[in-house]
C-alpha cells in the first residue's frame, strides 16, 4: 500500500498515517510519500512514541511497519 | 503591577525595578558620558555603576564589558573576532541560527548532540575555536560538559543568552554574550564581554579601539542594571517555586495528555512539549485566544515553514509543539488553570 501525502503539511501526513494503520493488523507494511520538512524527524519520533517502525528508503519515501496497536 | 494574564512566552515583562525608575532614568541619561560638564559627569557615574553591577553578577571584570544595542551582533563579534587565520569553528547542532550563519564563512565542524542534548568534546582539536551554548533557549537543555583542555583552544565563545546569570562562565572563556531580557531588563540590549586574556580582534570596520560601533542607550544600560540586581535577588527566593512549577507541568503533561513528548529537561524556567496529531499553529492560536500566549517550535508556526532544528536534533517530535517560559511572576493557580486549558485544547484539536 502506498499512502501519498506529497504536498501535505505537518501534522497531516502523520494523522493520515495513523488513520491508515488504525484497522490494520500487526506486521502490516506501507510506503508513505511525504515531502514535508517535518516528516523525517517526526516519523522517527512517532515510531518511538507509538512503538511502530519507520525506515527512510529514499528521499521523501518512508517504509512503515505496524508493530503496535 | 500590570500583570493581567499569565505570560508563558519567552519575553519577560520589564522588571518593576527598571519600569518604575525609567522616567527618571531618561531624565538623567541624555548627556554623553565621555564629555565634560556636570551632566556628563553624572551620566559617566551612572555608566560606571552599571558596569560594576553587571561585572559582579556575571563574574567578569567591569573593563571586559561592552554594551550592544543589537544583542545578536554579539554572535558575530564574539565568534568572528576569535577566528583570525585559518581557524576551525566547532559548534553544535542545537546552537542558535546566528552561530550557523557565522559558521558559513569559516572551516567548521558541527557536533551532533545526543538525545540529552550533550556534545562530545573529544572531537575538539588544538587551535579550534569553540562556540559553547550554556543553555538552549527553546528546550532549556544545559550543556553539562566542558572542554577537557580549554587552554589549548584558540578561543571559546560562550552563548549565555538563555542562561543569563543562572550558569557561570566556564574557565578560559574568551568572549561571552548575554541578553538583557534574561534578567527582566529591557529588550534591545546585549551585554558582550571580551576576556582580557583573549586573542580577539575586532571583525567590524573600525578606526579606534572601540569594541562595538555603539553607543548603546545609556538609559537601557542603567535600567538593565537595576533589573539584574533585583532579578538575582528574586531568583534566590523564587528558584524553588520555578523548579516545582516545572515539575508540576512535566508530570501533568506526561500523566494526563496522551501521545505527548517532552524535550529532555534542563533549566527549570523552560519546557518544550509536543503533541502528536496536533497542528501547532491552531494550538498556539487557541491558547492565545483563551488568554495563554505561548511560543512554538513547529514548522507550521514558523516563518520559513521549517521545524525547529533544536527539536529535530534532540529527536523530539516537532509537530504540535509549544514552548513555555516560566517567569518569576507565574503562580501555581495560573499554571493549574493553564494545564487544564491545554489538555482540553489538545483534545479538541485531535477530535476535529
Amino acid at each position: 500500500m502506498i499512502l501519498d501525502c506529497l504536498g501535505k503539511r505537518c501534522p497531516l501526513p502523520i494523522i493520515e498515517l495513523a488513520k491508515a494503520l488504525a484497522d490494520k493488523s500487526i506486521g502490516f507494511k506501507l510506503t508513505l510519500l511525504s515531502d514535508d520538512p517535518a516528516s523525517q524527524p517526526d516519523l522517527i519520533a512517532w515510531a518511538r512514541m507509538t512503538g511502530n517502525s519507520v525506515e527512510t528508503s529514499e528521499t521523501n519515501t518512508f517504509q512503515i511497519t505496524k508493530l503496535a496497536n | 503591577m500590570v500583570s493581567i494574564t499569565p505570560n508563558f512566552q519567552s519575553e519577560p515583562r520589564l522588571h518593576d525595578a527598571a519600569r518604575m525608575a525609567l522616567p527618571h532614568i531618561f531624565e538623567v541619561t541624555w548627556p554623553d558620558p565621555s564629555k565634560l560638564g556636570a551632566d556628563s559627569k553624572s551620566a559617566a557615574l551612572l555608566l560606571n555603576e552599571a558596569r560594576e553591577t553587571f561585572a559582579s553578577h556575571l563574574g567578569i571584570r567591569s573593563d571586559e564589558i561592552h554594551f550592544l544595542g543589537e544583542p545578536n551582533l554579539g554572535f558575530h563579534l564574539g565568534i568572528n573576532g576569535l577566528m583570525s587565520g585559518q581557524k576551525r569553528l566547532v559548534y553544535s547542532n542545537i546552537d542558535r541560527m546566528e552561530v550557523f550563519a557565522v559558521a558559513e564563512g569559516h572551516p567548521s565542524k558541527m557536533l551532533e548532540v545526543d538525545l540529552n542534548g550533550q556534545i562530545n568534546f573529544s572531537e575538539l582539536m588544538k587551535d579550534d575555536v569553540l562556540a559553547l551554548q550554556l543553555c538552549n533557549r527553546e528546550t532549556g537543555t544545559i550543556q553539562n560538559g566542558r572542554p577537557k583542555s580549554p587552554d589549548l583552544l584558540a578561543g571559546l565563545f560562550v552563548d549565555s543568552t538563555a542562561s543569563g546569570t543562572r550558569i557561570k562562565l566556564p574557565a578560559n572563556w574568551s568572549t561571552a554574550l548575554w541578553d538583557s531580557t534574561s534578567w527582566g531588563g529591557p529588550s534591545g540590549l546585549g551585554v558582550f564581554a571580551v576576556s582580557k586574556s583573549a586573542n580577539w580582534s575586532n571583525p567590524l570596520p573600525h578606526l579606534d579601539g572601540r569594541v562595538n560601533p555603539g553607543p548603546a542607550s545609556l538609559a537601557l544600560i542603567v535600567a538593565s542594571a537595576l533589573a539584574i540586581d533585583s532579578w538575582v535577588a528574586d531568583e534566590k527566593n523564587l528558584a524553588a517555586k520555578i523548579a516545582a512549577i516545572n515539575g508540576e507541568i512535566r508530570s501533568y503533561i506526561s500523566n494526563n495528555i496522551p501521545d505527548s513528548d517532552l524535550a529532555p529537561g534542563g533549566a527549570d524556567h523552560l519546557i518544550s512539549a509536543s503533541f502528536l496529531y496536533v497542528n501547532a499553529e491552531q494550538l498556539v492560536t487557541k491558547l492565545a485566544d483563551k488568554g495563554y500566549p505561548v511560543d512554538s517550535g513547529s514548522a507550521c508556526s514558523s516563518v520559513n515553514m521549517q521545524p525547529s532544528h533544536v527539536l529535530a536534533a534532540l529527536g523530539v517530535l516537532t509537530q504540535g509543539n509549544i514552548r513555555l517560559t516560566i517567569h518569576h511572576a507565574i503562580t501555581f493557580e495560573e499554571v493549574k488553570e493553564f494545564l487544564e486549558v491545554l489538555s482540553q485544547t489538545v483534545g479538541e484539536l485531535r477530535d476535529k
